[in-house]
This record gives structure tokens, sequence and C-alpha cells, in this order.
């Protein structure tokens, strides 16, 4: 079997599903030891915040504000309702373009993961969005669909989307043939193999694929805010930094680490763990 | 024991895959009589599983003809590897096979539990595959293949890939499941005793292309054990025939 489709960014996305189903073990080891190993998490966030507020006192703030400025900015826009409202339009951004990515993601790599027709197909397509510049598809969506959310959504979707392919096709790749052969044999149909057999076995494939597409779609998405002048964090960093009111790009930037730290932690890690039960190993 | 019906005729098999030019059937008859146990003995890649994937619909034949002597025959299929779906508990493994023939829901938990003790697997039911021994998984793959009630139960080495001493433990309870069902049921094995142990009747095949050598009866009556037939003479007698029959195949 060929795998020509998957370049340099799928030998990056793949690696993720082995990880997933190894990470039950490091949080094992994180509770034989103790308290010591968050206290040296905690440790290094006090020594990097304590590092930038003295160094933020050799420095005017409109190159590197203190981290007192940054809360204050904070607190500014909480105060003017402006977080609260840039921070949602952003992550409608990023949802929808998201949501666009599976529900067509999903049902195409397992498509082109099963059938060779399909594989020829989408050979050149993929390389295309693989290869082409986030910049030309923001000019493209411009021009196309002019200063729009539907704009970013489409450019966050063309260019985050082949990640997303990549790792479903090789999860639809990995189904063992022996359980789809044992399922004819008991009389399974075609959608009773694609239920019980496919969709399982590409899970973890599926949620590793996801959580790379995330990542990269914030990028395109804050990206296509700041060059388009739409609603977001994104232009919000744009003006800022043409105020040079460097603080307050600080506290964008932190805000948006925060939000991909409450997924990452909030949606991914107890998903994962809900839907990879099986993987426990004796007990 | 009265056997009567022909359940399942193979006339004249034979089985050519696509791009090999070496059959790896030919010119196979035998007859399956109801609630009789055949077993299929000879050498590796001789296509023994072929002729359970005939039977079970994965394969057709290209020569020859199979007669189904009921056409709601329904088979089982037991594989040499367990073949469990590592994100369904074992219930859940067993109830899949009652969910592809259209068993209502609340039908299926009752009939997996009790095909489940009848493995004695009771006490594993929502462990998932990966925390059973291998043993433990075969017999979950045994349950799930009892518990659609087959008309035709086929085996392909069931035993094949566990240790010697499970091995002789789930032989014994091979017998008495297989026994207490009086299904028709066709054992593959490279196993000269289990056949003799198992089995009605041992088919023997040669090499590829497989043809039948002989098909022996087995003397022991319904209620054999492998106590009861080790000390008896015709035990000795027929597994050396069987062997040397066997001999020049395995060595070609």
């Amino acid at each position: 079997m060929t795998s020509t489709i998957e370049p340099a960014a799928g030998a990056a996305a793949v690696p993720g599903a082995p990880a997933a189903a190894a990470r039950p073990a490091a949080a094992a080891s994180a509770r034989r030891g103790g308290w010591k190993r968050p206290a040296r998490v905690i440790l290094s966030v006090i020594v990097i915040f304590a590092g930038w507020a003295i160094a933020s006192t050799q420095f005017p703030s409109y190159i590197l504000p203190s981290p007192l400025d940054v809360w204050d900015q904070f607190l500014s826009a909480v105060g003017r309702g402006v977080w609260v409202e840039e921070i949602l339009a952003t992550v409608q951004h990023l949802l929808a373009a998201f949501g666009l990515v599976i529900v067509i993601g999903l049902p195409l790599g397992i498509l082109i993961g099963r059938s060779k027709i399909a594989e020829d197909l989408a050979r050149v397509p993929m390389i295309f969005l693989q290869t082409v510049p986030t910049i030309v598809l923001i000019a493209l969506a411009l021009v196309i669909m002019g200063v729009s959310d539907t704009a970013v959504i489409g450019v966050t979707v063309a260019g985050s989307i082949s990640y997303f392919l990549i790792n479903v096709i090789q999860g639809t790749r990995s189904i063992d043939p022996d359980l789809t052969e044992m399922s004819r044999a008991y009389q399974a149909s075609e959608g009773s193999i694609m239920r019980s057999v496919v969709l399982p076995s590409v899970v973890p494939y599926l949620l590793a694929g996801a959580r790379i597409t995330l990542g990269v779609a914030w990028q395109i998405t804050l990206f296509s805010e700041y060059l388009m002048g739409t609603a977001g964090v994104g232009f919000q960093v744009n003006t800022s930094i043409k105020l040079l009111d460097t603080a307050a790009v600080f506290m964008w930037g932190l805000s948006i680490v925060a939000l991909t730290l409450l997924v990452e932690y909030g949606i991914f890690r107890p998903v994962e763990r809900l839907l990879t039960r099986h993987v426990k190993g004796r007990s | 024991m009265t056997i009567t019906e022909t359940m399942v005729g193979f006339r004249g098999v034979g089985k050519t895959y696509p791009k090999q030019a070496l059959p790896v059937l030919e010119g196979i008859d035998l007859e399956l009589r109801e609630g009789e146990v055949v077993a299929l003995i000879g050498p590796s890649g001789c296509g023994k599983s072929t002729l359970l994937n005939i039977l079970a619909g994965l394969t057709d034949v290209s020569t020859g003809t199979v007669d189904l002597a009921r056409s709601d025959l329904r088979s089982a299929y037991v594989f040499q590897n367990p073949r469990l779906l590592p994100w369904r508990t074992v219930l859940k493994n067993v109830e899949f096979a009652l969910e592809q023939i259209g068993v209502p829901a609340e039908d299926r938990r009752r009939r997996a539990v009790a095909a489940l003790e009848t493995v004695h697997l009771s006490e594993h039911l929502d462990k998932y595959p990966n925390q059973l021994s291998g043993g433990m998984q075969q017999r979950a793959a045994l349950a799930r293949g009892i518990a659609i009630e087959p008309t035709l139960l086929l085996l392909d080495e069931p035993l094949g890939a566990l240790d010697a001493l499970t091995r002789s433990y789930l032989q014994e309870e091979l017998l008495r499941i297989i026994a207490e069902l009086k299904t028709t049921t066709l054992l593959v094995t490279h196993d000269i005793d289990e056949a003799i142990l198992l089995a009605d009747r041992v088919v023997v095949l040669s090499s590829r292309p497989a043809r039948i050598r002989e098909i022996f009866e087995v003397p022991f009556g319904p209620t054999r054990s492998l106590d009861t037939i080790i000390g008896d003479p015709r035990f000795g007698a027929l597994r050396h025939e069987i062997r040397e029959l066997l001999r020049p195949e395995v060595a070609a």
C-alpha cells in the first residue's frame, strides 16, 4: 500500500495517535511523583513572571509592558465589554470552521482511505491545500467574498482541513481487516461495519487530527482577522499595535493561550479519556 | 447417535484465487451430516480455511457446487485469533453477533449472558478484550458464535494460538460445548489428537492444491474424553495411520 498522499505535515500529524495511548502512563507517573512535579511546573510559571516583571522595569511600556500593565488592559477590556465581544467573534469563526472541517473531513477522509478512486482524485487537491500559502488564500477570499465572517471561516477551513484529512485517512487504513472479515462472516451490513468497526477504529486518529487541526485553525483565524479587518482578536491585535498599545497585544495573546489550554484540558482530554477507555490495559 | 440428513454437500468443489496459478482446492466431495463434527486436517496453507470461508459466504467456489440442505443455514465462525472488537466489552462483543441477525435489544443481553455462561465467562462480562488472557478471549469469541444458535459451526484452528496447557483444557471444554449444542461442526486443525478427540470423522487433505486423501470414522462414542480414549489401542492406531498419511504431504 502506498502512502503517497502524506507529506511532511502528515509525518508530524500521525505520531499523535500513539502519544494519545501513552498518556495514561504519564499521568500515573505524575501521581507517583506526588507533589514534586506539579510544584516544579508552578515554580517555572513564577520564575517566568518574575523575570518578565524585572525585565519590564528596564524598558518603556510600548516595548515590554509589565505584567501589571497587561492585567490592567485585561480588566479594562472586560469592563468595556470588548473582551467578551472580540473573543466571542474569534471563537465563532473558529468553531464554525472547525465544525465544517469535521463534517466535511470525516466522511471525505474515510472515503479516500477506503477507495483507490477517491484517493487518486483527491491527491492533487490535497497537495494544493497543503502547499498554497495562507496569505494567498486570504487574498483570494478577500476578492471573492469581501471582508466578511464567511471569508475568515472559508480561509480557515481551506488552510486546516488537510491536517484533519491526513489523520482520518491514516485511521481508515489502520482498520484491522480481520475485524471486517469477522463482521462479514456474522452477516454485518456495510452500515453496521461502518458504525461498529470503521468509526471506532478511526477515533484515536480523529482525536489526534482534531487537536492538530484546532491548533492550526487558531493561527489561521487570527491571521485572517488581522489582515481582513473583520471583528475578532486578530483585528484587535492589528489596531493595538498600530497605536503602540503593546500591553493590549500581550493581553490578547495571553487570552488566546488561556483559551487554548481551557479547550485542551476542559474538552479534549476528557473526551479522549471517554473514547479510549478500552486501551487502559490489564488492571 | 442417529445421523440422518445431509446439511452441506461439497460436489467437486475447486477454488483458484485470482492471479494465482495453483488452485487451493481441487475436486472436493464431502458431505456434512446433521449434528456431526468433521475435522479437516492437512498441511499449512493447503486451503482448509478456504473451505470454511466458502461456507461462511466470504468467498465463492471456482468450480463445482455447494448444496445446502436448508435455506436458513446460519453459520458461526470462530477464527484462530479472537477477532473481538477492542472498544466493546465482552458482553457487547457477543451482542454484536446478535445485532447482525436482528435480535431485539431486550433479548440480546439475555442470550449473550447465557452464551457467556456456557463458556464460563459470566464473571467477565464488563471487561474489555485486552483485560483478558488469550484463552479467555477465545472463549468470548466462541460465545459470540454460539449465541446466534448457529446451524453450522465453523472452527478455524480455534485453539491454535494458545499455549499447550490452556489448549488441552479448552479442548475438553470444546468437546463438552459441541456435545451440548449438537450443532453440525466443521473444525480445521493441525493437531491430530485434537481432531480425533473432537470429531466424528477426520478428513485428511493433501498439500496444495488440497484434495481429500482419506476420511476416517472415529470409533469413540459421544461420551468420549481425553482420559478415556488415550488408553484405547484404537486411538494409537488411528493416530499412527493419520500421521503416516500426512508425513509425505507435510515434507513436501
